[in-house]
């Protein structure tokens, strides 16, 4: 995403990033970045939670209109109301994403995936 | 750092994250000013959910079962005024059903159109854009998609966007 925000500010466009990840997303340099720590599906909150989902955007805009340079990064102070096993939980049913399933099957491109070396005998989509 | 999602996470996915931090090079960091006071801004909303109308092409789950080292690289126009009701979510890296519950979790179109009653924001813009999570190759998505999205901002006289991941 931070990529992509940066297509986006070098054609004029100023952008708030959040992210999830915020390491990952500030190392690619995101012009502007809201860092929340909150679980994956879920970044502005839960569903039906108006008020939650209306303070995260509305944090997410302060950042926009105070930012004063490239590089502005700000964590937003709100805490997830569930313990995080819980909300790994609720997804639990769900089958894994599909390099996770070639990951279990063929272990031995794990390398592959953490330099994010796509392997030249991927087959083509 | 003390915001901490990756405890949401398996220990598998929250190695190989913290492996692609470290491997990245941040450059020069583009950076517009915004214009104008966030008030009279119009904004408008992007989301890696995978997010597609009905009525719309949905993104290509098949083709990344069929190779999980690529992702789709292609976006979706989400007018505003789109509810949970007219979509689905493609991403399949994250449990669709929150968003699908309640389209706010993930683009939160009305989350935005209350902010701008309370003159927070100038206004919402009239199209959103979703994108799929997870694309490991970005050349696409740096090179056409992201310009395209870029193009239609400027078309709509968008003043600024705001770019929430799943």
């Amino acid at each position: 995403m931070g990529l992509v925000a940066r297509v986006l500010e070098s054609r004029g466009i100023p952008t708030i990033t959040l992210s999830l990840i915020p390491d990952l997303t500030r190392a690619v340099g995101t012009p502007r970045l809201a860092g929340l720590s909150y679980p994956f599906g879920r970044p502005l909150g839960r569903p039906h939670d108006s008020d939650g989902q209306r303070a995260v955007l509305r944090a997410m805009l302060d950042v926009l209109a105070q930012a004063s340079g490239p590089g502005t990064y700000v964590e937003l102070p709100f805490e997830w109301p569930e313990s995080p096993a819980r909300a790994r939980n609720e997804s639990k049913d769900l089958p894994p994403p599909p390099i996770v399933e070639l990951m279990t099957k063929k272990p031995w491109l794990l390398p592959s995936l953490y330099t994010g070396r796509i392997p030249e005998s991927a087959p083509a989509a | 750092m003390s915001i901490d999602s990756y405890r949401f996470l398996d220990f598998a996915s929250r190695q190989v994250m913290k492996a692609w931090a470290g491997r990245q090079q941040p450059g020069v960091i583009p950076f517009t000013p915004l214009g104008k006071p966030l008030a009279d801004c119009t904004v408008a909303l992007v989301t890696t959910a995978g997010v597609a109308r009905n009525d719309d092409r949905p993104f290509d789950q098949a083709g990344e079962r069929r190779n999980p080292w690529w992702g789709d690289p292609s976006f979706r126009e989400i007018p505003l005024g789109t509810t949970e009701r007219d979509v689905r979510l493609y991403h399949l890296h994250i449990d669709p059903r929150f968003g699908e519950a309640d389209l706010d979790v993930v683009l939160p179109m009305r989350r935005l159109a209350d902010l701008a009653d309370q003159r927070v924001v100038g206004k919402a813009a009239r199209r959103h854009y979703s994108l799929m999570g997870f694309i490991l190759d970005p050349d696409v998505l740096v090179g056409q998609t992201a310009p395209a999205i870029a193009a239609r901002l400027h078309a709509d006289g968008v003043d600024a966007a705001a770019l929430v991941p799943a």
